[in-house]
């Protein structure tokens, strides 16, 4: 290398070569800016063609020989092809793409396409330096650009069209692949479960599944979201992240699991129950969304009284609680699709223009909470375990038609009445109620799912209303009042007599022991005095 | 084989960084000719003022471009390369050895780009026309021919193949009935090989007039619609001795 010597700059000089025998070829491999990778930073890498474009002979070709052949097939074929003009490519092994694994099993996957056109008016040329300073220049043989390959479950074609369908009616769109992921779950645990077991979880399958797909969402979204919206109360109240929802939607998925294992050997006689219940939660709406809630109307009538009642003044208080909790419902990971058609259900509800003097966030958390309850409940098997519950605690409360986990609907009567089963029944993790947000305002006891945990009789040192959508515990009122100062006729207003279950003396009672035991602090607004706890 | 698809990553630990140059055709094709060691010319680096200026220059025995040495065109010499940045890409170098073993590894990441130019000169300019004429020349061409061609008249009757279709008439003549157990071994040979058949196959195979083949296949054998397009002669189950069916006779 020559070098010139000159005042203002520095020249060097360099060798360029070509070398001619090399037995490498070298191509690039192009990766997305954004994807940020980095290649120092790979500890074992391993890259192979992808085949799987390659047709096998005769694959789909009938047997060749004896059995099955015809005379002459290959070549009949061969002219019929020519004849039609049909042209097959040739499978090229340098053309197919690369995947490449990073990291072994756990780490990234990608895919190498072959870029065309690279090598047809220019040459690329890579040029290295060598040890004695000279470059060396190898001529690039393929540009392959490299994209990483999702992990994560992706819906296939024909699941994207069922979800392209429904895009206008679900407003969660990030539970949609919970639901399938959890619904192979339960598949999965039912393969597992013994005979009895099965033949449980069959009925309550079958009940689910033959009723709308939608009434299993709710029924899981119902239980994700008491759990979704306990755990993730503390933390972020409603901005979640769609990354923490996966992973607490794995959590629940694990729960629910976990729950529907357990409760399966409880649910017993719930197909009838619930679907009754959620007879009379459609007789009230209007929705049409839920095509198999109409068959179990005959059976909604069973439902002792309450049910009309808790429905109603679910509705009341839901309607304007939608739009508060749209926001949240669509956060909540759990939510199927069935949630968010019951967000807008609840926005129908609303833009119907019914007025209520119901407090707002508060009773719409309840019905929400009971909502989503109730959808949680639902989806057959999923909910396994907190339909399950909740139909076990049917018991209970015999001639309650116990809300089945696999009519889940998605009317807000079949939503109080799981969450009437939910209470009942111990819930096991609890949680899974749909309406986290709501239910951070509701006394946890109120949702099924928490309940859930807890015997079938309410839980101790809580009031005892009997099952119901909404119990009138101490951690209900706490729980209202903490978040906003109430006057004790709103305490009474939600706890209404047909959702607890309880006659409007006994509510003033346990309402009046409560607060004693309370003890919140009083101001006096709009010459009321309102209640109020801060924690 | 446990190494195959293994990835050397030597190269990429080590952060060897290349330079991705496009080179246009022309130079390609001349360093493709180079000789002895693979030296092409000499690449200078001037660091002006901070800048960095890098142009090839190409040997002078390659400038002589194949097919042209009698227009007096020649490569230009002088290549100013013009750099560029990779961007936020990330462009990894990588390499397979072509015979027998398949082996991968990473060389390096492109931490330069640049894009060699020929410096304008008369030369290159040459060159360029010539090379656009070339391409401008359409791949089909329209001839007028001087004389009409004789050789390939129609006839009515295509003599050739007239003539060789009497013989084979004549030698064959009509197929003659053979023994019948003859033909039905000649059948179930055939029936061994393919399930399926068609009338005008077995007639070749067998040589026999299709009247009495037919008779014979009526015997042994069904013609099955099938459903798919042909209308196909098989054995008949009991005489069949495929694998899987147990039924044979005969």
């Amino acid at each position: 290398m020559a070098s010139l010597g000159s005042s203002s700059s520095s020249a060097t000089e360099y060798t360029v070569r070509v070398p001619k025998n090399t037995t490498k070829k070298y191509s690039i491999m192009a990766f997305n800016a954004g994807d940020k990778v980095n290649c120092s930073t790979w500890t074992q890498a391993r890259m192979e063609r992808d085949m799987s474009a390659r047709r096998m002979y005769g694959e789909e070709e009938m047997p060749e020989g004896a059995a099955g052949s015809e005379f002459g097939k290959k070549q009949r074929e061969e002219a019929r092809r020519k004849k039609f003009g049909i042209v097959t490519r040739e499978f090229k092994v340098e053309d197919q793409p690369w995947i490449l694994k990073v990291n072994g099993k756990a780490g990234k996957r990608f895919k190498g396409q072959k870029k065309g056109g690279v090598t047809e008016n220019a040459s690329y040329y890579i040029f290295t330096q060598c040890p004695d300073g000279a470059f060396e220049a190898f001529p690039v043989h393929g540009w392959y650009n490299f994209t990483p390959l999702a992990k994560h479950r992706t819906l296939t074609a024909e699941e994207a069209e069922e979800e392209w369908g429904r895009r206008n009616k679900v407003v969660n769109h990030f539970s949609i692949m919970l639901q399938r992921r959890l619904r192979e779950q339960e598949r999965g645990e039912e393969e597992e479960d013994e005979t009895e077991k099965a033949g449980k979880k069959k009925k309550k399958k079958g009940g689910g599944r033959g009723g709308d797909l939608r009434i299993h969402d709710l029924e899981d979204d119902l239980d994700m979201s008491s759990d979704d919206s306990d755990s993730s109360m503390g933390e972020d109240g409603e901005g979640k992240s769609k990354a923490k929802k996966e992973k607490e939607a794995k959590g629940k998925a694990k729960k629910k699991k976990r729950k529907s294992s357990e409760n399966e050997a409880m649910e017993d006689s719930d197909d009838g129950d619930y679907e009754g219940l959620e007879v009379d939660y459609m007789s009230d709406e209007s929705s049409s969304e839920e095509e198999p809630e109409k068959a179990k109307p005959s059976k909604g009538e069973e439902h002792p009284k309450g049910i009309d009642e808790a429905s109603e003044s679910e509705e009341e208080s839901e309607e304007e609680k939608q739009n508060e909790e749209e926001a949240k419902e669509e956060d909540e990971e759990e939510d199927g699709k069935k949630t968010p058609v019951q967000m807008e259900k609840k926005k129908k509800k609303d833009s119907s223009g019914e007025s209520d003097s119901s407090d707002d966030s508060d009773i719409e958390g309840e019905a929400a909470s009971a909502l989503f309850m109730v959808k949680k409940r639902t989806p057959p098997k999923r909910g396994g375990g907190r339909g399950s519950g909740g139909s076990s605690r049917t018991g209970s409360r015999p001639g309650t038609p116990s809300i089945d986990s696999a009519a889940t609907s998605n009317t807000l009567r079949a939503a109080a009445n799981k969450l009437e089963q939910g209470k009942r029944q111990p819930q096991g993790p609890g949680t899974d109620t749909p309406a986290a947000k709501r239910l951070k305002m509701e006394p946890s006891s109120q949702s099924p799912a928490p309940s859930g945990k807890s015997t079938p009789q309410p839980q101790s040192g809580k009031s005892t209303p009997s099952s119901s959508d909404v119990q009138l515990t101490e951690e209900a009122v706490r729980r209202y009042l903490i978040r906003k100062p109430m006057t004790t006729k709103d305490l009474l207003k939600k706890f209404q007599t047909k959702r607890t279950g309880l006659s409007s003396e006994q509510t003033v009672n346990v309402l009046a022991q409560i607060l004693k035991r309370l003890n919140p602090e009083r101001k006096n607004v709009n010459d009321k005095m309102h209640f109020y706890l801060t924690e | 084989m446990s190494e195959k698809g293994e990835v050397d990553l030597t190269g990429a630990k080590q952060n060897t960084g290349v330079w991705l140059v496009k080179v246009p055709k022309y130079l390609s094709q001349q360093w493709a000719k180079a000789t002895g060691r693979g030296e092409v010319g000499k690449l200078r680096i001037c660091k002006n003022q901070g800048k960095a200026e890098v142009s090839f220059t190409l040997n002078e025995e390659l400038t002589a471009i194949d097919g042209m040495a009698d227009k007096k065109v020649q490569a230009p010499r002088e290549h100013p390369f013009t750099m560029q940045t990779v961007g936020g890409q990330t462009l990894a170098v990588f390499t397979e050895t072509s015979s027998g073993e398949h082996k991968i590894a990473l060389e390096g990441v492109v931490v330069q780009r640049a894009e060699c130019r020929p410096a304008v000169s008369e030369s290159y300019m040459k060159l360029k026309r010539i090379q656009i004429e070339e391409s401008s020349k359409p791949v089909r061409l329209s001839q007028q021919l001087e004389k009409a061609v004789t050789n390939n008249y129609k006839p009515v009757a295509n003599h050739a193949y007239n003539l060789e279709y009497e013989r084979k008439k004549k030698e064959e003549g009509k197929r003659a009935r053979a023994d019948k157990q003859q033909v039905l071994d000649m059948l179930f040979s055939a029936f061994e090989k393919h399930q399926y058949y068609n009338i005008k196959d077995l007639v070749d195979i067998t040589k026999q007039p299709v009247i009495y083949l037919k008779e014979i296949l009526r015997d042994i054998g069904i013609y099955n619609v099938k459903g798919t397009h042909k209308n196909t002669w098989e054995l008949k189950p009991e005489y069949r001795h495929y694998q899987g069916e147990e039924k044979t006779d005969d």
